[in-house]
């Protein structure tokens, strides 16, 4: 009950310190997801086109998540980018890329062979192809490949404050530095909150994006 | 070449691996034509079907579309000039049915009111309800109407020349003789050109004007269904239809050709005693017995005359005849064999329009017209020249 007390009171008291950690945390999530989305999604179109193209990505995305979240921020570091924003959403950026990857391959590939033969022999272009019977059938695939890319960064951005770009876990190292359990809630809180809200949002997206045609 | 819709010349398919797919393809098809490709799987007509729409490109030779090579012709607009209908059906899962119909317009930029109507009046055409099906979607359809949206589909943009690659392969047979029934009526109606490619050739006969049996890439005769079945080729010809063959005869030749013609008639009035008598002397059980200006009254048994006799009854044969089914002599032999199967084994009278008989279908007429089929499948299967010969 004290600790609840406790953790109200600096939420109230340090409300400004909360909300700029919030908005960091938003920064460090928002922006190595968006380069995520826009680099990840039409390198993998294109290598389902040029399969040769595939092996490297999707080898490449996938080493990138397999290394230790600590250790590909420490190797930022290493890498000479020195601390702050900048190495962190690269970080995140990088780490973010294979789930979308993964997912945006799968759902193009998996596009039943039947739909693309009829299509291309009713005359549809190499674009349109792609755009009006590739995408609208993978995008679900693809959004749930976003989706969980999205839940990971939330998470992972709170270890960023560890190379100094601050956010929420900037607010749960300094607590923990103090021992005090009330400024590690502070920063918890809206972390796990943000996580849920992310994923929860995400939901509604994959959902508005499927095709009535698709839907069960 | 005046007249030829579409003429291959000389069109082959040799693919990278050196697989000949398809060599020396010549062939004109005519406006209105339904044309069948068939042969064994790997002959080469799938292949052959989709050089029409570039969705293979030939390694030789030249294809015309309306005199043109269609190689001037960008493969896209092609296409779009074409339909194409496939065994996989591939429907656009995320689209209405009403735009999966009018898809090749909507390529075609045509305004949306105006495709809904084309939907519309399409959907009608084939006897469904356009405001049950434009707004659904095709995992709420079944099998077989998936493949009628299909095949609407292939006429929306009203193209000259329709490709059907095995379009009913993954149906259940009752849906695939619904459809095979409907596409043919439609193609009459619509006057379109057909190129329809099976391995079923109780199909192609039912739908094609012309058959072009393929194999290992290359034709080995193209004929009407008729021609193909009185003269086959050589024995691979006769083999492949062979099989089919036998079916066809029971639901192709009629009562007339195969019936005994002067069956052992009695006059009604005829009395029991002369009657056994006239079936010891012609070796049957049974007579028809018919009035005297010859119409048919029904059949009397052996069995029932001796126990009548028996009891001493004095009355003329036809009191005791019993009434049965009978054939017209233009109803198929199938028809007989239904009647014999439902309880009339012994033999079904043929009358004209008259009410005179003029046949009687027995087991043993049945069993001739098998045993003809039976010989014939077998010389499908012996090269002889000198067998073929006998029935050319």
């Amino acid at each position: 009950m004290v600790l609840i007390q406790h953790t109200w009171q600096f939420f109230l008291s340090h409300s400004h310190q909360v909300v700029k950690a919030t908005l960091q945390q938003l920064y460090l999530v928002g922006i190595p997801m968006g380069l995520a989305v826009i680099v990840a999604i039409p390198l993998t179109i294109l290598s389902t086109r040029v399969k040769a193209l595939y092996g490297p990505v999707i080898w490449f995305a996938n080493a990138m998540q397999t290394i230790p979240s600590l250790a590909l921020l420490a190797l930022m570091i290493a890498m000479g980018m020195g601390i702050g924003t900048v190495p962190a959403v690269v970080a995140l950026f990088l780490y973010a890329l294979m789930p979308i990857v993964r997912n945006t391959y799968v759902g193009i590939q998996g596009v039943d062979e039947g739909v693309k033969d009829a299509a291309r022999g009713m005359g549809v272009t190499t674009w349109q192809l792609l755009l009006i019977v590739e995408l609208p059938l993978a995008l679900r695939v693809i959004i749930a490949g976003v989706r969980s890319a999205l839940v990971a960064t939330v998470g992972f951005a709170t270890l960023a404050a560890l190379i100094g770009a601050g956010g929420l876990g900037n607010l749960i190292m300094e607590g923990m530095g103090m021992a005090s359990n009330s400024i590690v809630l502070a920063g918890t809180i809206p972390a796990i909150i943000l996580a849920f809200l992310a994923d929860g949002v995400m939901g509604r997206v994959e959902k508005a994006l499927t095709p009535r045609g698709l839907r069960v | 070449m005046a007249g030829s819709l579409l003429k291959f010349e000389n069109v082959g398919k040799v693919y990278p691996d050196g697989t000949r797919a398809v060599s020396q393809f010549t062939l004109d098809i005519h406006q209105g034509e339904f044309v069948v490709l068939i042969g064994p799987s790997g002959c080469g007509k799938t292949t052959t079907l989709r050089m029409v729409n570039r969705l293979i490109e030939p390694s030789s030779g030249t294809i015309l579309l309306d005199g043109q090579d269609f190689r001037q012709v960008r493969p896209v607009e092609l296409r779009r000039r074409l339909g194409y209908v496939i065994q996989r059906i591939g429907l656009m899962p995320h689209l209405s049915i009403a735009d999966n119909i009018t898809f090749v317009p909507k390529l075609k930029k045509v305004s949306q009111k105006a495709r809904r109507s084309r939907a519309y009046e399409l959907l009608e055409l084939v006897g469904l309800e356009p405001s049950a099906y434009m707004d659904r979607y095709p995992n709420e359809l079944s099998g077989g109407q998936q493949q009628r949206i299909g095949v609407l589909r292939a006429l929306a943009h009203d193209p000259d020349i329709i490709l059907m690659d095995e379009p009913f392969g993954a149906l259940d047979p009752l849906m695939r003789e619904q459809l095979q029934e409907e596409v043919k009526r439609l193609q009459r109606a619509v006057s379109k050109t057909i190129i329809f490619v099976t391995h079923d050739m109780d199909e192609a006969l039912t739908m094609a004007d012309r058959i072009v049996l393929m194999r290992e890439g290359e034709i080995v005769q193209v004929g009407t269904p008729e021609e193909m079945l009185r003269r086959p080729k050589d024995a691979f010809v006769t083999q492949f239809i062979g099989r089919h063959r036998m079916l066809r005869q029971a639901s192709e030749v009629t009562v007339d050709e195969v019936m005994l013609t002067h069956p052992v008639t009695v006059p009604a009035d005829l009395g029991l005693a002369r009657s056994l008598d006239a079936m010891r002397r012609r070796r049957v059980d049974s007579l028809l017995v018919v009035q005297r200006d010859g119409s048919f009254c029904g059949v009397v048994r052996l069995p029932l005359v001796q126990d009548a006799m028996n009891l001493g009854r004095e009355c003329g044969v036809g009191e005791l005849a019993e009434t049965c089914k009978t054939l017209c002599p233009q109803d198929l032999v199938l028809e007989a064999m239904h009647i014999m199967l439902e309880g009339q084994p012994s033999g079904v009278p043929v009358v004209d329009e008259s009410a005179h008989v003029v046949g009687l279908v027995t087991r043993g007429t049945l069993v001739g017209l098998l045993g003809d089929a039976l010989k014939r499948a077998h010389e499908a299967e012996s090269p002889s020249t000198e067998t073929a010969d006998q029935w050319a």
